[in-house]
């Protein structure tokens, strides 16, 4: 690839090197049903400790991006690389650099226990008992879940089960997290622990987040930049969520609600010249249209 | 469903017995069962018996569950016995080591998550037939789950059956819809381990050994049960005019335990 091609791939713009950690570049599946997916339009790529969600109606094709991500689906046209290898052939090459939750965590949640389920992959790839005991004690705390560990998951609440697969996943310090859901099932407080969890670990460890969310709403806060995919698979918007928010055209087409804050400024847009600019933050819009306010009685 | 229940007292269960680790209590269930293929005394198979039961009142578990579960092998044992042993010592003699291992087996499984009680056993199975009778325990409470949302939802949106035979077919079809889920839940399953790494063999923790005072007492009082089955059947001659003794030894255990039991639940009452 060209340096230009690189360069045109690249966001942000004024990062033009940051290192990719997955790129989808048109990538067609078709299931057994004859359902066809085509993920084209532009290329999904997730830099290094960067959070980032893909956006789409139902049956856009969001778990299908997911899945060849995760090497659980082979392109059948089209390219798919993960750290640089195809995830389909070289699952066993990257597999302990991600962690993964998909969406039906109670299938996700495989061995008896709390603290044995977190332990599976370590154990599988082979780390003394003393060493899966401190990583497993680790990934608990994280989650502040350390109480549960010798509960068995299927007397657990949803929104415990859902802590269980992302220590799980979290277990052995992955460099590339896949969500699919994440938020689902969590009351406001867990979530917003997970949130920012989340912005901790791809600012702090720099961990490179993908997810897929209907939390449309909460994409500001949960993300750094967004990916929207028509009905049909198609890539059709990306940048950081204020850039893809404030096309509400592009949005209502490809049947997303936009957020409600940025109905409100586009609203507020088409009845005034002056209006302020979107603001995704409910704070930095309250400071914005105070400012605005305010300006507008001088005037 | 019940095995849930079976799964819940287990894992949420705070007895004596829950409270020492599998081991100790497998140990002890090998003896008691050895008691019972043993004796060939009709009192000493009720003295046995009653004991269990002392067991089961004096830690307070779920008695009429616990005694549910362990009457069903009573039953088929009684009609094996009816149907083959001549005369009613034979009878009761049948039925009760029928009663008495499925009493020993229900305590141990009433006190001891599965996985703990599997987990020795696992170590020395093959590779793929210990990590499928592993992965059994979720995928059964998986499916347990969804058999129960299916029907839920079958009769919210049929109605209660009228007949036994549309309960019947009700339950068929949701039968039939699980079975597909299941061969669904098994590829996801299994992509769910490749992702986290699968290379065979899972292994799980052992469970905590427990007080060993406990986990002693355990294993001698079975031990206790076992040489007393052993002495009746070497020196039965001597011995058998002296049977009462232990069955009114058991006798008077259960009547200290249900005392003790209804002692400890009137002074918890608010």
């Amino acid at each position: 690839m060209s340096a230009v091609e690189r360069h045109l791939h690249c966001h942000p713009a004024s990062e033009p090197c940051a290192e990719d950690v997955v790129r989808v570049s048109c990538v067609r599946h078709a299931y057994e049903d004859g359902t066809r997916v085509d993920l084209c339009g532009m290329d999904f790529i997730a830099h290094r400790g960067t959070r980032v969600a893909l956006l789409g109606p139902n049956g856009s094709g969001k778990t299908t991006l997911l899945y060849h991500i995760l090497g659980l689906l082979k392109a059948q046209e089209g390219h798919v690389s993960v750290f640089g290898l195809d995830p389909a052939t070289q699952w066993r090459e990257i597999r302990a650099r991600v962690g993964v939750v998909l969406q039906n965590v109670d299938e996700q949640i495989i061995m008896p226990t709390v603290a044995d389920d977190v332990a599976f992959s370590p154990r599988q790839y082979g780390l003394p008992e003393a060493e899966v005991s401190l990583w497993v004690a680790r990934a608990l705390d994280l989650l502040d879940i350390a109480d549960l560990a010798n509960r068995v998951p299927h007397h657990l609440s949803g929104g415990q089960k859902r802590k269980v697969a992302l220590a799980g996943a979290l277990v052995m310090e992955p460099e590339l997290l896949v969500l699919d859901e994440p938020f689902e099932g969590l009351d406001p407080a867990a979530r917003g622990a997970l949130v920012e969890l989340i912005g901790r670990l791809a600012r702090e460890e720099q961990v490179t987040v993908v997810m897929t969310t209907h939390d449309i709403d909460s994409v500001s806060e949960l993300a750094d930049f967004a990916y929207v995919l028509a009905p049909g698979g198609e890539i059709v918007l990306r940048g950081t969520p204020a850039e893809v928010f404030a096309n509400v055209e592009a949005i209502a087409a490809s049947n997303i609600r936009p957020p409600l804050l940025a109905e409100l400024f586009a609203s507020l847009a088409a009845q005034s010249a002056d209006a302020p600019a979107p603001e995704l933050n409910v704070d930095e819009a309250t400071r914005a249209l105070l400012r605005w306010r305010d300006s507008s009685a001088k005037r | 469903m019940r095995i849930a229940d079976v799964d819940t007292i287990a894992v949420l269960g705070d007895s004596a017995l829950h409270r020492i680790g599998a081991p100790a209590k497998l140990v002890a269930f090998v003896l008691v069962l050895s008691a019972v293929l043993v004796t060939t005394n009709v009192l000493l198979i009720i003295a046995l018996s009653l004991t269990l039961i002392a067991v089961v009142v004096g830690l307070r578990l779920p008695a009429r569950t616990l005694l549910g579960f362990a009457a069903y092998p009573a039953v088929f044992a009684a009609l094996f016995a009816l149907a083959t042993t001549a005369g009613i010592l034979g009878v009761v003699l049948v039925v009760g080591k029928a009663l008495c291992a499925a009493l020993a087996a229900v305590l141990l499984t009433f006190t001891t998550p599965y996985p703990y009680i599997f987990a020795p056993v696992q170590r020395v199975m093959p590779t793929l037939l210990g990590d499928a009778a592993l992965m059994t325990y979720r995928s059964l409470f998986l499916l347990l789950d969804r058999m129960d949302k299916t029907l839920t939802s079958v009769r919210l949106r049929a109605g209660r059956p009228q007949s036994f035979g549309a309960g019947a077919r009700m339950a068929t079809t949701a039968l039939g819809g699980v079975l597909f889920y299941s061969i669904d839940l098994s590829q996801r399953t299994y992509d769910v381990m490749r992702l986290r790494g699968y290379e065979g063999r899972l292994e799980i923790s052992p469970q905590p050994a427990g007080p060993i005072a406990l986990r002693m007492a355990t294993v001698v009082a079975a031990a206790a049960l076992l040489g007393v089955a052993v002495l009746w059947r070497v020196w039965w001659t001597a011995l058998n005019p002296y049977s009462w003794l232990p069955a009114l030894s058991a006798a008077l255990l259960l009547l200290v335990a249900v005392f003790a039991r209804a002692a400890r639940t009137w002074k918890e009452r608010p």
